[in-house]
């Protein structure tokens, strides 16, 4: 870039030409950063500002500049000039908006705040975006079931081409095999016919769509926009060049074979809800052991689920599917009764009918616990809560037990590569701080989480990822794949990559074909992003990457196993290699690197460093404590911004920087401060643990480790372990930031200062 | 899982519900109760009955046709109507109950245990030959259908509170009181009769 040419724009609007002096403010960015052009606005937003500040950037006497106004998270849209660089000096929410007006700890933190702009800015560049080679259009589908054909129609009509490839001979999945569908449409009361042929024939005709059968993937490579897919179909390999991949691998029925307890096996009229569809669609519902018609027959749900010595989890459409099968039963045969066991039936939203109809045809609905199933005399002995009593049902002439969804994360038929290895990966995976027990520099072991054991379903990898962190895509708990449910549901670990359908979590056929299409949506983005360089969810629109200096680099692999989302690979001398549209920019890797040689154009090691040395530390006597805040710009950041949006006051001594991720912490920022005369410092993001928030899953999680080693570090330079902490806050905290921030101002207050201060 | 065997002098029988959705007045409706406890919560007698209406209903799905139909429950009912008016799922719990009572009778179950059959019939004796309830004659017939001493020994027990209607005018000497048009109520009980023989109410 051509010569450097700063300016610093104040505004006066907004209350900050009330609380602040501005004038001072401006001899800070005159006088110690030789800012050559500054200027005041009474208000910078208006059309008159923007005017101001475009004919300056247009006459070329200026080419990077701080807007100290308010908050960066606003007025994003008015605030961009071109390539120039912007950085934003927040002096409303954090100063005039949350301070008391003209008092001196006031303008002192203004003055910090400007100091902090502009050395942010000395250190910004706009970003030059990495676009990738060989750049695919085409949406890779893995499964032919309703969710993967759902995705591959949905892509196809957003204009996108289709690779669908399904593992067994034909199109439909389990949803082919089902005799009748539970209703999806209004007035969501009555059976609905299986329309899934409708589907399987528009996916068939449809020219966009290449659908391989009989297809195993044995490798993916590369990263969104440019993944490359080696297909087997009959021992033949063919490579692809895909864009995106939607995984609908689905599910498979629980075990039945381990439910003995439940009379699995006892006597062939004992069956699953799966053997009693196979019946409804051959039209033969008779008893298996002598043939005779099936006139009264009791459901047994949660067989197998929801039972910590089998799944633990409500597999949620086991309800709606013996409702369906019952209602069936007594529809066909008048003489025929149903009677369904159940500890809380679930019923949410819709469903609510298709239940009340059940009743109303005259399905009995019994609550209880199954306690005794016995095949020989046919009876169900069940703990009914209504009573109080033991009751047994029979006897009948069918018992079918209505077992869970256990998710295809991995495939069953195919062998684990590398079992060991990939059985290990998907352990960890649940874990977020396995990583760092990898990298070896934390002692000790990490926390130990309950269900990891049983969470992992056994079989191969379904894309066999060429990636640093092996093979399999993520799983969260239970074994489904990772994914938030509620702020980022298809997101997975891996970039360009994302998961629908029941392998996300147990649904029911109507929620998948739903489900798809938001997953083809996140794919198309993933494409369409990674052709222009941009990250992904969260940043989305974000140009920068990390980019490694190999000269320091000293091979640790830290960065390539601490990635949360596997977008570091390492070449044949274990140099770290980064797939920029795999990176979703969040900085663990730079928080990771001991030697600070991952940086990104606009958020570096250096930047965030030089910023924390920029402001004005008093003296030991002045008792004014300087406190630095590291906030997560996700959920911390914003929520200190609703703070001073609703008026609460905290501290002045504290200074706040927004960082990406806490992941991208370094602890040489730690130590900074702590040199520079900092008292305390806290660091605050998103909450982390199976139940996280953390944008990017593992960084609070990986921050959470890092910090609880400080403590041995400040041991060692003789200052309390208490001056550095970590605090999770979520975006609704608003109202908690002052106290929080308060409390551990009050702390830091009745130590002794930081003797570090003045050297 | 501990499930202790179920208590074998009851007997269930799985086809019981069905055939109470099938033969009561308002069973199909039954079909709709969601266990809320609505009715026995409204229930001003309650504490009179063996189970409240919830309960009773549970006991209809899982089959206990002797207790149910041996119970109290539908005996004391006071056809007070709370229940059906309060009732979420539209459940008529009155006529469910007065039906139950109905066929327990028929079927021979609650002359076993339940003293308020032979009120009943007491009761209805008097409305069909009167066109009116006569206290003197319901309140005799009732004692004696317990027999001849038992008889004796109720009406004697009640005596004294006679005695006390009879000077305050609360209940008269003399002949039963009829209303006028009894061939009119008669020719629709016979109705009531026929009706209910088409529709297959017996």
């Amino acid at each position: 870039m051509s010569e450097k040419k700063p300016a610093v724009y104040l505004c006066k609007g907004c209350g900050i030409g009330e609380a602040v002096d501005v004038d001072a403010l401006e001899t800070v960015a005159k006088s110690e950063f030789k800012i050559g052009r500054c200027l005041q606005h009474a208000a910078l937003c208006s059309d008159d500002g923007l005017a101001t500040i475009r004919n300056d950037v247009e006459s070329g006497s200026v080419n990077r500049m701080v807007i100290a106004a308010c908050s960066h998270r606003v007025m994003t849209d008015k605030f961009q000039f071109g390539a120039a660089p912007v950085v934003r000096a927040g002096l409303r929410e954090q100063v005039a908006w949350s301070q008391p007006a003209k008092a001196e700890d006031t303008q002192m933190l203004a003055a910090d705040q400007i100091r902090m702009g502009v050395t942010q800015l000395s250190r910004t560049e706009t970003p030059a975006p990495s676009v990738v080679q060989e750049f695919s259009r085409t949406v890779m589908v893995v499964g032919g079931g309703i969710t993967g054909l759902t995705a591959a129609r949905e892509a196809a009509k957003a204009g996108y081409p289709v690779l669908l490839v399904e593992k067994t001979d034909r199109l439909g999945g389990w949803a082919a095999k089902w005799s009748a569908r539970m209703p999806h449409r209004p007035p969501y009361r009555d059976v609905q016919p299986n329309d899934v042929g409708k589907l399987v024939t528009a996916v068939q005709a449809d020219k966009q769509i290449t659908v391989k059968t009989n297809t195993l993937i044995t490798r993916t490579a590369g990263q969104p926009g440019a993944f490359a897919v080696t297909l087997s179909q009959g021992g033949q390999e063919t490579t692809e060049r895909v864009g995106a991949i939607v995984v609908a691998t689905g599910w498979r029925p629980y075990d039945a074979s381990k439910l003995g307890h439940l009379g699995h096996g006892s006597s062939p009229d004992v069956v699953t809800g799966i053997e009693l569809e196979a019946m409804l669609k051959a039209g033969t519902l008779t008893r298996k052991s002598n043939g005779a018609p099936v006139e009264r027959i009791a459901f047994v749900q949660c067989a197998g689920s929801r039972d910590p010595d089998h799944l633990p989890y409500c597999s949620s459409v086991c309800c709606g599917v013996s409702i369906k099968q019952a209602l069936q039963v007594v529809t066909r045969s008048p003489k025929a009764s149903a009677y369904i066991v159940y500890e809380e039936l679930r019923t949410p939203g819709t469903a609510e009918e298709f239940y009340r109809q059940a009743q109303k045809a005259g399905v009995i609905f019994m609550k209880g616990k199954a306690g005794k199933v016995d095949g020989g005399r046919m009876t169900v002995t069940y703990q009914d809560e209504l009573l109080g009593m033991d009751v047994p049902l029979g006897p009948l002439d069918m018992i079918v037990l209505a077992t869970g969804m256990v998710p295809n994360s991995t495939n069953p038929d195919a062998p684990a590569v590398e079992p060991e290895k990939g059985e290990a990966q998907l352990k960890d995976d649940i874990n977020p701080v396995a990583p760092i027990k990898v990298a070896g520099y934390l002692s000790g072991e990490g926390k130990a989480w309950p269900h990891i054991d049983k969470g992992v379903p056994p079989g191969g990898p379904i894309l066999n990822l060429q990636y640093r962190q092996g093979p399999h895509i993520p799983i969260l708990a239970d074994g489904f794949s990772d994914s938030h449910y509620i702020c980022f549901p298809y997101e997975t670990r891996r970039s360009g990559i994302y998961t629908a359908g029941p392998v996300r979590r147990p649904m029911d056929m109507a929620e998948s074909a739903e489900d798809a299409m938001g997953a083809v949506l996140k794919a198309i983005q993933a494409i369409e992003g990674s052709k222009m360089g941009s990250s992904l969810h969260p940043r989305v629109g974000d140009l920068s990457f990390p980019k490694i200096g190999h000269d320091k680099c000293t091979k640790c692999r830290r960065c390539t196993v601490e990635c949360p989302f596997g977008a570091i690979d390492e070449d044949e001398q274990g140099r770290p290699v980064i797939n920029p549209s795999r990176c979703r920019r969040c900085g663990t890797c730079m928080g990771a690197c001991p030697v600070q040689t991952i940086t990104f154009d606009n958020y570096n090691p250096q930047m965030v460093n030089a910023m924390i040395e920029a402001n004005e530390i008093p003296d030991e006597f002045s008792e004014k404590p300087r406190i630095l805040v590291l906030a997560c710009e996700n959920d911390a950041y914003p929520a200190i911004d609703m703070a001073g949006i609703n008026r609460h006051q905290w501290s002045p001594f504290v200074r706040i920087i927004p960082v990406r991720c806490l992941g991208s912490v370094t602890m040489q920022w730690i130590s900074t401060a702590l040199q520079k005369g900092y008292d305390g410092i806290m660091l605050m993001g998103c909450k982390s643990g199976d139940d996280y928030q953390c944008h990017f899953v593992k960084g609070s999680g990986i921050a959470k480790e890092r910090m609880s080693k400080v403590g041995e570090t400040l041991k060692s330079l003789m200052l309390e372990k208490e001056r550095v902490t970590m605090e999770e806050v979520s975006i609704a905290d608003s109202h908690r930031v002052p106290e929080v921030v308060n409390k551990f101002a009050e702390l830091i207050g009745a130590m002794d200062p930081n003797p570090m201060k003045g050297f | 899982m501990t499930v202790a065997p179920p208590d074998t002098s009851t007997k269930y029988d799985l086809d019981f519900a069905k055939w109470v959705y099938e033969n009561i007045e308002g069973g199909d409706k039954l079909a709709l109760c969601m266990q809320c406890g609505v009715c026995s919560g409204s229930c001003p007698i309650g504490v009179q009955m063996d189970y409240g209406p919830r309960k009773l209903f549970m006991m209809i799905r899982a089959g206990m046709k002797e207790e149910v139909m041996t119970s109290s429950t539908q005996w004391n009912c006071t056809s007070c109507y709370r229940c059906v008016v309060r009732c979420p799922r539209s459940v008529p719990v009155t006529y469910i109950l007065q039906d139950l009572a109905a066929k327990s009778a028929e079927l021979g179950y609650a002359q076993k245990t339940n003293e308020n059959v032979n009120f009943a019939r007491s009761f209805w004796w008097s409305a069909k030959t009167f066109g009116r309830t006569d206290e003197r004659l319901v309140t005799a017939l009732y004692y004696f259908s317990f027999g001849l001493k038992e008889g004796y020994q109720r009406g004697l027990a009640n005596l004294k509170i006679a005695l006390n209607f009879v000077k305050r005018g609360r209940m008269h000497i003399g002949l039963p009181h009829r209303i006028k048009g009894r061939r009119q109520l008669k020719a629709i009980l016979a109705k009531a009769e026929e009706i209910a023989k088409r529709e297959g109410l017996h």
